[in-house]
Order: C-alpha cells, then sequence, then structure tokens
C-alpha cells in the first residue's frame, strides 16, 4: 500500500470527524454554540491533535517494525539478533516525556475545568427535575428565592434567554437521569436528594437538542429534553405568557374536554385555572405516581413537543424534525396526541399497567384511560387550548 | 533435607493408634484421574485451568449472542425487533457476562494453568481450594443465567447505579439474579487470588528469585493482588443491594436519607481496578509471545515488572474519573483527571517497551504474534481515547456516550480478549499436545482484525455525534444512522471470526486424531519453564524440580555465549526438556468437598430469592461439606503414588522423592507437613 493511501486511510475518520458539524448531527459534541461549549471543544481539538500524533507514531511505527524486522527467508533458527536486554536512558525518556506531555495536558484540562465551573450568581437561575420519563422546569417567577409549586413549571423544552448564563439547578425525583445539551454544555447528572449545578449559555436564539444521558429505565432512550434559546424580550415576553392561569375554554368541544380533563385527570396532572380544586383534592399529583409528579399543562400547547420530548406537538415546517419556536402555535399534530391519549404504553415503554386503585401500588408513567374516540377528540380540542 | 519425617503408614496419633479418617463416614475419597467424573473432583491445577478456559468460551457464545441481538435491533433507526425492557436486560447481561463471565475467567485459565508450572511448582498452595473456586465460579456465572428462564435477565446495566436497582424501578428478580451471581464469582475469584499469591511468594523453585519470574506470572501476581483488594469492596456493595431487594434495609432508600453515589463510589472502587485485572494477564500473555517471536529477550524487563506494579498501585486512586458528571464538585473532578493522566504513564511504557522487544528482533509471524500485535495496537487506540476521557471536560460531553462504549471495547477486546486469543494459539500444543491449524489461525485473526474495527471504530464517531449509550433505539436525523449500520455489519464478522476459531479446533483435533504426531515439548523454541515438560504436561508438571539461576532459564539452557561471546545454541529444546516419566511423585488428592461447598451457595442464593427454608438447606450443605473438608487430610494417606493414577504399588514415602533436597508439595493445613519452596535452598 502506498504512503498516500495509508495516510488517506487515517484522515478519512479525521474528515469524517470534521464533517460532524453538519446541521443533520443536532446532538453533535463538536459543534459548540456556545461559550462554555467552545472552551470544551478548544481543549478537545488540541488533545485530539496529540492523540493522533501518538497514534500516528505507534501504529505506523509498528508496521515499519513488521516489515523492517521480518525473518527473511534464509534466516535459519541459530541466526539470533543481539540479544538486547534493554536500554534504561532510553527507557527513562521514553517514561519521562509522556508525563511531562500529559502534565500539560493536564494543566490545560485543570484551567479549562475551573473556567467552565465558575458560577455567575445573578444570573438566571432555573430548577431542572429529572424523573421517569421527562424533564420538568422551574422559574422562580414569584421571586422568593426557592423553586415551589407557585412558581411557573413546564415540561421537555427548557426556554433561556440567549446571549448569558442560565444557572440550571438539576435535581432528580426517583432514579439518576442526566441533563445534557451538546451543543451548549457537558452533561451533569440528576441525583435525587441533591441538586447539582450546571450552566447554560448559548449565541444564539435557537433550539438546542439532547437526551437523557444516564440509564433509567424502560424508557431511558425515549427521554430527551431540548433547549429553546430566545433574545431576552423574547424570553420575558415568553415568562410573561407562563405566568397566567389557563382559560376555560367557551367553545363547547373544548369546554367539554376541559371537564373530561377535570375528571379523568387529575390524579396526576395540573392546569392551573382548570382543574385546581379537584388536583388538590386527589392529592396535588402524589398519590397515584412513584415519581410524585406529572407534567404540569397549564401552557402545554406553547412547548414544541410532548411525552418526554419524544413526539412533535407541532407540525415541523422547514424538513429537520425539530419544532423551532416559530413552528410553535403554527400547525398542530393533532395525530401525535389523539394517539398519545389513545394507549400511552403503546406509544413509549412504560410501567404503568393501569390507573392505580386508591392506596394500591404507584405506577411510573401513564397509563392507558381506555378513553372513547369521542372523549380523546374532545380532550384533544381542550389541550390546544392551553398556550 | 525433608522438615519433618513423614508417616509411611495412615496418621498416627498421639496415643498411637493408627486411625483411618472417613470424612463423615460417607464417601470415600476419590481417587481416579481418568474419565468425565474425574475432572468433578480433580484438585489438579491444570485441569482446573482447562475448564476455566471452556466455561469462559462457552459464556463466550452467550455474551457474543447478545451483542448479535442488540445490533441488530440498532442496526437502522427507529426499529422494534423487540420490546425496550428486552433490550435493557441484553445490555446488562452482555456486559455482566463478558466481564466476569469470559474475560476474568480466561485470565484465571492461564494463570491457573501457567503461573505454577512458571515458577517450577507442582501445583498451586491450596489445590482443594483452587477447585472450590472454579466450582464456585461456574455456579455463580449458572445462576446469573438462570434469570432468563425465571422472570428476566438483570436489567440495571452492568454497573447497577441505584436507586434504579431497587425494587421499586427493577421489579423483577434479575437484579437478585445479579446481585447473588456476582457475589459467587467474586468469592470465587477472591479465593483463587489468595491461593495464586501464596503459590508465588512461597513456591517458586529454587533460585527463582522474583525478578527472574517470567513477565506472565509477574502480571498475574499483581493482578491476583488487585482482586484480592478490590473484590471485598463489590461485596460490600452487592450485600447492600441484597439486603435493600431482599430484607428491606434501606442502604440506597433515598426518601430515608441515603445517598445514591455511596453506590457509584463502592462499585468504581472495585470497578476500576477490576479494568486492571482485566487487562494485565493479557498484557502478561503478550509479554511471553513477544520475545519468542522476536527470538529475542522482553525489552525493558525491570520496567516492564515496575510499570505494571505501578498500574496496581495507581489503579486506586483513579475511580471517580467514571464519576465526573455525577455532580462530586470541581475539586474532586481535578484530582481524579490529574490522577487518571498519570496512569496512562506506566501503561505506555508497556507499549514501547513490547516495540522495542520487536525492534532488531527477527520476527516470526505466527498466529500467537499475530494476536499480540493485535493487541499492541489495537489497545493503543482504545488507551488513547482514555487519556482523551482524562481531560475532564471533555469527559463531561463524552461519559455514557458511544465513545466510551467505543473506548473501552478496543482495551478489553482489542486489548485483553486479543491477548488471550493469541494464548490459546500459544499454549495450546503444551495443553493439549498438538497444534491449532496455522492457516485457519490466520483467518481468524485477518476477520477478527477487521471485524472488530467495523464494530467499534465507528462508535468514536457516534459518540461524539452525541449518540448516548443504553439506547434501546435512536431516530432518523441525528447522524447515527450509516454508522450504526456499519457496526452491525462488523459484529457479524466478529461472529464469523469465532466461528473460523471454533473450526479451527475441531479440525485440528480432528486431524490429530487421525495422525497423532506429538507437538514436543518446545514447538516454538521458547523461553520459560512449562516449555521444558512433555506436551501435554503430566500430572506431576516436572520430573525433577529445577534450579533457576536465570530469567528465561529454559532459554539459557538452549542458548549460551560461545568463546567469541557469539550467543548461539548449545541444546534443542527436546534435548533440554524433561521426559515427564518421573514416577512415585506425590500429589494433592481429588476431593467431592470443594464441589460440594460449591454446590451449596447457589441453593442458598435461590433460597434468598424464592424460599428461606431453601436457603437454610443450602447452608446446611455449605456447612456441612466444610467441615468434611475440613477433616479431610490434605493428602490422601491411601492414595497411591505416581502420576496417571496406575496403582504401581506404595510408595516408599511423601518425603524427598526426586533427591533434589526438597518435600514435594507444600500442602497447607492437616494432614503430612509439606515443605515450602523456601526450605529446599541449599542441601
Amino acid at each position: 500500500m502506498t504512503r498516500r493511501r495509508r495516510l488517506a486511510l487515517v484522515l478519512a475518520p479525521l474528515l469524517l470527524f470534521v464533517g460532524a458539524c453538519a446541521s443533520d448531527a443536532p446532538q453533535s459534541t463538536l459543534d459548540p454554540k456556545g461559550p462554555i461549549a467552545r472552551s470544551i471543544d478548544a481543549l478537545w481539538d488540541g488533545v485530539f491533535i496529540v492523540a493522533v500524533v501518538v497514534f500516528i507514531l505507534v501504529e505506523f511505527g509498528t508496521l515499519y517494525l513488521v516489515i523492517r524486522f521480518r525473518r527473511r527467508a534464509d534466516d535459519t533458527d541459530d541466526d539470533l539478533p543481539a540479544q538486547t536486554h534493554g536500554n534504561t536512558r532510553l527507557e527513562i525518556l521514553w517514561t519521562l516525556i509522556p508525563a511531562v506531555l500529559l502534565g500539560l495536558v493536564g494543566f490545560f484540562t485543570l484551567v479549562t475545568l475551573f473556567d467552565i465551573n465558575r458560577k455567575d450568581d445573578d444570573a438566571l437561575a432555573v430548577q431542572v427535575t429529572g424523573q421517569q420519563w421527562w424533564w420538568e422546569f422551574t422559574y422562580d417567577t414569584d421571586g422568593d428565592g426557592e423553586f415551589t409549586d407557585e412558581d411557573v413549571l413546564t415540561a421537555n423544552d427548557l426556554v433561556i434567554p440567549a446571549g448569558q448564563d442560565v444557572n440550571l439547578e438539576i435535581g432528580s425525583n426517583d432514579v439518576i437521569h442526566s441533563f445534557w445539551i451538546p451543543a451548549l454544555n457537558g452533561k451533569k447528572d440528576a441525583v435525587p436528594g441533591s441538586e447539582h449545578p450546571l450552566r447554560l449559555n448559548a449565541d444564539e436564539p435557537g433550539t438546542y437538542v439532547g437526551q437523557c444521558t444516564e440509564y433509567c429505565g424502560l424508557s431511558h432512550g425515549y427521554m430527551r429534553q431540548r433547549v429553546i434559546a430566545m433574545t431576552p424580550d423574547d424570553f420575558d415576553a415568553w415568562l410573561e405568557d407562563q405566568i397566567p392561569e389557563a382559560e376555560m375554554p367557551t367553545d363547547g368541544e373544548a369546554a367539554a374536554g376541559a371537564e373530561l380533563f377535570a375528571t379523568q385527570c387529575s390524579g396526576c396532572h395540573l392546569a392551573r385555572g382548570i382543574n385546581d380544586e379537584e388536583f388538590a383534592d386527589q392529592g396535588d399529583g402524589t398519590e397515584l405516581l412513584v415519581s410524585g409528579n406529572a407534567p404540569d399543562l397549564t401552557h402545554f400547547a406553547s412547548r414544541g413537543v410532548f411525552a418526554g420530548g419524544i413526539f412533535n406537538l407541532w407540525v415541523d415546517k422547514d424538513g429537520d424534525d425539530i419544532i423551532e419556536k416559530d413552528e410553535i402555535s403554527e400547525e398542530f399534530n393533532r395525530g401525535a396526541v389523539e394517539a398519545w391519549l389513545r394507549n400511552p404504553p403503546a406509544e413509549k415503554p412504560m410501567d404503568a399497567p393501569a390507573l392505580p386503585e386508591p392506596g394500591g401500588e404507584k405506577i411510573r408513567g401513564m397509563p392507558d384511560l381506555n378513553l372513547p374516540e369521542e372523549q380523546i377528540d374532545q380532550l384533544v380540542d381542550f389541550l390546544e387550548t392551553l398556550e | 533435607m525433608a522438615i519433618v519425617e513423614r508417616p509411611t503408614a495412615p496418621l498416627e496419633l498421639t496415643t498411637g493408634e493408627p486411625e483411618t479418617i472417613r470424612p463423615l463416614g460417607v464417601m470415600t475419597r476419590p481417587q481416579g484421574t481418568t474419565g468425565w467424573k474425574s475432572w468433578l473432583t480433580t484438585v489438579d491445577h491444570k485441569r482446573i485451568g482447562i475448564m476455566y478456559g471452556a466455561a469462559a468460551l462457552f459464556f463466550f457464545v452467550l455474551g457474543g449472542f447478545e451483542a448479535l441481538l442488540i445490533r441488530l435491533q440498532l442496526a437502522a433507526p427507529g426499529q422494534k425487533l423487540y420490546s425496550a425492557d428486552l433490550y435493557n436486560q441484553l445490555f446488562t447481561m452482555h456486559g455482566v457476562t463478558m466481564i466476569f463471565l469470559v474475560v476474568i475467567p480466561l485470565g484465571a485459565a492461564f494463570m491457573n494453568y501457567l503461573m505454577p508450572l512458571q515458577v517450577g511448582a507442582r501445583d498451586v498452595a491450596f489445590p482443594r481450594l483452587n477447585a472450590f473456586s472454579y466450582w464456585c465460579f461456574l455456579a455463580g456465572g449458572l445462576l446469573l443465567n438462570t434469570s432468563w428462564f425465571l422472570g428476566g435477565g438483570a436489567d440495571g446495566g452492568w454497573f447497577a447505579y441505584a436507586p434504579n436497582t431497587g425494587v421499586t424501578f427493577s421489579p423483577s428478580h434479575g437484579m437478585d439474579f445479579y446481585a447473588i451471581g456476582l457475589q459467587l464469582t467474586g468469592i470465587a475469584s477472591l479465593v483463587g487470588a489468595i491461593n495464586l499469591v501464596v503459590t508465588v511468594l512461597n513456591m517458586r523453585a529454587p533460585g527463582m528469585t522474583l525478578m527472574k519470574m517470567p513477565v506472565f506470572t509477574w502480571m498475574g501476581f499483581v493482578t491476583q493482588l488487585l482482586l484480592v483488594f478490590a473484590l471485598p469492596v463489590i461485596s460490600v456493595a452487592l450485600f447492600l443491594l441484597t439486603f435493600d431487594r431482599l430484607f428491606n434495609a434501606n442502604f440506597f432508600n433515598v426518601s430515608e436519607g441515603a445517598d445514591p453515589l455511596l453506590w457509584e463510589h463502592l462499585f468504581w472502587i472495585f470497578g476500576h481496578p477490576e479494568v486492571y485485572i482485566l487487562i494485565l494477564p493479557a498484557f502478561g500473555v503478550v509479554s511471553e509471545i513477544i520475545p519468542v517471536f522476536s527470538r529475542k529477550p522482553i525489552f525493558g524487563y525491570p520496567f516492564m515488572i515496575f510499570s505494571g506494579i505501578a498500574i496496581g498501585f495507581m489503579g486506586w486512586g483513579v475511580w471517580a474519573h467514571h464519576m465526573f458528571a455525577s455532580g462530586m464538585g470541581p475539586l474532586s473532578v481535578a484530582a481524579f483527571a490529574v490522577s487518571t493522566m498519570f496512569i496512562a504513564v506506566p501503561t505506555g511504557v508497556k507499549i514501547l517497551n513490547w516495540l522495542a522487544t520487536m525492534w532488531g528482533g527477527k520476527l516470526r509471524f505466527t498466529t500467537p504474534m499475530l494476536f499480540a500485535i493485535g493487541l499492541v495496537t489495537m489497545f493503543t487506540i482504545g488507551g488513547l481515547s482514555g487519556v482523551t476521557h482524562a481531560v475532564a471536560p471533555s469527559d463531561t460531553q463524552q461519559t455514557d456516550t458511544y465513545y466510551i462504549v467505543a473506548h473501552f471495547h478496543y482495551v478489553i477486546f482489542g486489548g485483553a480478549l486479543m491477548g488471550f486469543l493469541g494464548g490459546l494459539y500459544f499454549w495450546w500444543p503444551k495443553v493439549f499436545g498438538f497444534l491449532l491449524n496455522e492457516k485457519l489461525g490466520k483467518w481468524h485473526f485477518w476477520t477478527i482484525l477487521i471485524g472488530f474495527n467495523l464494530t467499534f471504530g465507528p462508535m468514536h464517531i457516534l459518540g461524539l455525534q452525541g449518540m448516548p449509550r443504553r439506547m434501546h433505539t435512536y431516530v432518523e436525523g441525528y447522524g447515527f444512522d450509516f454508522w450504526n449500520m456499519v457496526s452491525t455489519i462488523g459484529a457479524f464478522i466478529i461472529a464469523v471470526s469465532m466461528t473460523i476459531f471454533a473450526a479451527n479446533v475441531l479440525l485440528s483435533w480432528r486431524a490429530h486424531r487421525r495422525n497423532p504426531v506429538n507437538a514436543g515439548p518446545d514447538p516454538w523454541d521458547a523461553r520459560s519453564l512449562e516449555w521444558m515438560v512433555p506436551s501435554p504436561v503430566p500430572s506431576h508438571n516436572f520430573d525433577e524440580v529445577p534450579t533457576v539461576s536465570h530469567l528465561d532459564e529454559f532459554w539459557h539452557r538452549k542458548y549460551a555465549e560461545n568463546a567469541e561471546g557469539k550467543v548461539v545454541r548449545v541444546a534443542t529444546g527436546a534435548e533440554v526438556a524433561q521426559k515427564g516419566d518421573a514416577e512415585n511423585v506425590h500429589l494433592p488428592s481429588p476431593s467431592y468437598w470443594p464441589l460440594v461447598v460449591a454446590a451449596g451457595l447457589p441453593i442458598i442464593g435461590y433460597g434468598l430469592i424464592f424460599n428461606l427454608a431453601l436457603a437454610a438447606v443450602g447452608g446446611v450443605i455449605v456447612v456441612l461439606g466444610a467441615f468434611a473438608w475440613g477433616y479431610e487430610p490434605a493428602d490422601d494417606p491411601e492414595a497411591h503414588h505416581g502420576h496417571g493414577g496406575h496403582d504401581d504399588g506404595h510408595g516408599d514415602g511423601h518425603g524427598d522423592d526426586d533427591g533434589d533436597g526438597e518435600g514435594e508439595l507444600a500442602t497447607v493445613g492437616s494432614g503430612p507437613a509439606g515443605t515450602t519452596g523456601e526450605e529446599a535452598s541449599d542441601d
């Protein structure tokens, strides 16, 4: 094989790495979209080059040895090569040089590590809570410095202002999950019983995707999160719009759906302004679920995705299958919501065989409620009004 | 000189009355050395090694099937070949099987077979305990796999993070089988480790100082020390999990104040030394193979030994690099990032020393040599990706993605497994008396090299593009589709290559049956003591325990410097090798009790899961078996002497049979006193 061919074989995967900066790799770790991710990526670039150099030296070195020192046809077993036992100076050298090299890598590692872990205490704080198998986000809208049920609760889409730090406090209601948006920062585990900080910062408004990255059971593969970064003005407007209660619909079908929601769904879900009483009566959503928490649906129709981020709530218009801010509230993806309500466990593996009896074993996920089609239609009509 | 005069008659007690000891009066001691039943009662380290190897290869096929099912599901986006629940069981069982039931026992196979031979001993320090190790391991592996039939395989991932492994979140019995099965395999390895450590320290041949031991034995020795200290940690963790799951304890119950990170720390304090346990034996294997087929000694023997020891020590200080995203706080992350970076230094030294061994040599590319070079080149890739993980900020992007899956498969498959496959080809003629076919061996090597790189190379890309681990499926539009398909194709190529290996074993054996030409003691012109005895190795190992004066003692008996200072051959291997025909060699006697005690343990296990009365029954078997074992003399006073189980008359004493100045067998415990290698110096 010619030298050039061999070089091409080595470079091809390198090129593929570079080529991963394509728009069809929205979860790529090599395409940073914010200063923190960029800092990590810069460190990676340097270390990767060192690794490639060592790779070439060792692998091509081996190839060279294998060719140059192969036994020739006329060698007999009694033709022994020089029986070198070692070379202490050389060995010390090739112990020290890698140590120094690694020390350098270590130095830059620590610099970046402490840089990305600094915290701007004035930045917006959002509480991120993982549970099987979706993410909840809490904004301290009542300004009391605490994250409580009096604050705005949303799910799946973490909305943040672009161009500034956002401090996440990440926890869990059941098992260990991990929150990750590769374009913006590395991941941080959501561990029940503690809160872990993670800083996000997106250069520009846009939609950045991620997945749960700590094995958390049945639907670990179906637990997704997204960040929607908006201009600071748009963000303020969005947050303002999240605070009010939902409006009780007046139109027949949607109103019927609202009533159904209050009677059927209050064991787990709350839509403020619609079923506050029923929700409180049935234990504030803590009675039926192991995690004690189901998504708050007050502004369900302001989100881009649902069911733990695996289904689009709106129809994708620009062909990238990612529902961005401008696609929300365009064309409702009715079919997906209907399919979900028809039989949630068929759409997403969960441990929720049926609605539990009072005092019965709690479930993990949403069960099949055996709703007739007419009721499903009404519920979907209602859900669409929850902007 | 024997320290103690051994009685020639059954034990004489102080009352002066000879008494025959029968264990519980129930079973006579087995004495056969042929037939399938003799394998159940054997205490011969070589047979035990072979059984470890056979079991490991069986579990490799099982784990391989699990892998193929995983790869089939992931070949294309959005597939639903089977449920997410089954997928979760498959990846969990695949990981547990490959690590605990394949790579560890493959290492055990080589270490059990070779370490006594390489140090010039006739067996390990505690032969019955050695047998117990094997049966206990087998019991654990089988128990774990019966989970498939008893409610579902373990489904918590191989590192089983709490609280997901608790009863609430893993309601099937799968995790109970995980906890108990691994407890049993852990006992097996721990017990075996004590055995081999004592063997190395106490039973070396006269003249064999520690720094004259072969590199393989040294790496094995460090591995056993790692096992001794690491296994208790996971034992504790598994006990905590078992008590939570079966007896309502709250060790990992967050609502009662537990911290799930306790499991993570316990697991990884074991788990990181574990990976050095996986790789060091294979490092030892290639350190034997490369010098033989380069026709020169290992380059830098002291550095090879000290780097192995360094890896052993430093391996204890890096565990939390598995936890960089766990919320430890930046100071802890920083400390472990730095320690992890430095452990690359001794590992890198080894790579360079192997290459320097090849430098200036006359390289023969036999199948073992190809696999050894495979380890060197593939482990390098895994080691480099490992260094990138040490860069903690980067690792927060890499961890829990396929980039990590790529890394550990490159080091475990491309490293440990390649090394062990080379070892199989290398030592096969020693163990079985015939060589494996070279042509098929080369086909095996090249197909596995290609298949392996096609399977795991693309996973680096998938990981960097953001594909997380343990996903039962993925969607289009993320750039994952193409490389997943390539990876699946690679996996099937690996399956083909292992079929070639199976065919090689079968066809070579059949060819040998048709035309039984013995491979001879030294088919490769090798360097260490195991090549100085016939192939297959006689049950008594050495006719005469050799006196050692060099590293690579066997080599130095074949080659010496001539008058001009040139190293030339002075004898062939066959001339130097022992004939294997010694008679009246006293060997440790076979026993039922290791098997009985080992059989009681899984009964306890099933009992804990299903019915405590059954556990009590198992407990009784274990306790009674242990007592019987304890009362049974280490050596059967009525044993016939000599090898091969022939009735060649009672021996004339257990003392200094071969006149080399030492007693035969160091068995510690009851019965006639043994002598140890220490005493056998200058008589």
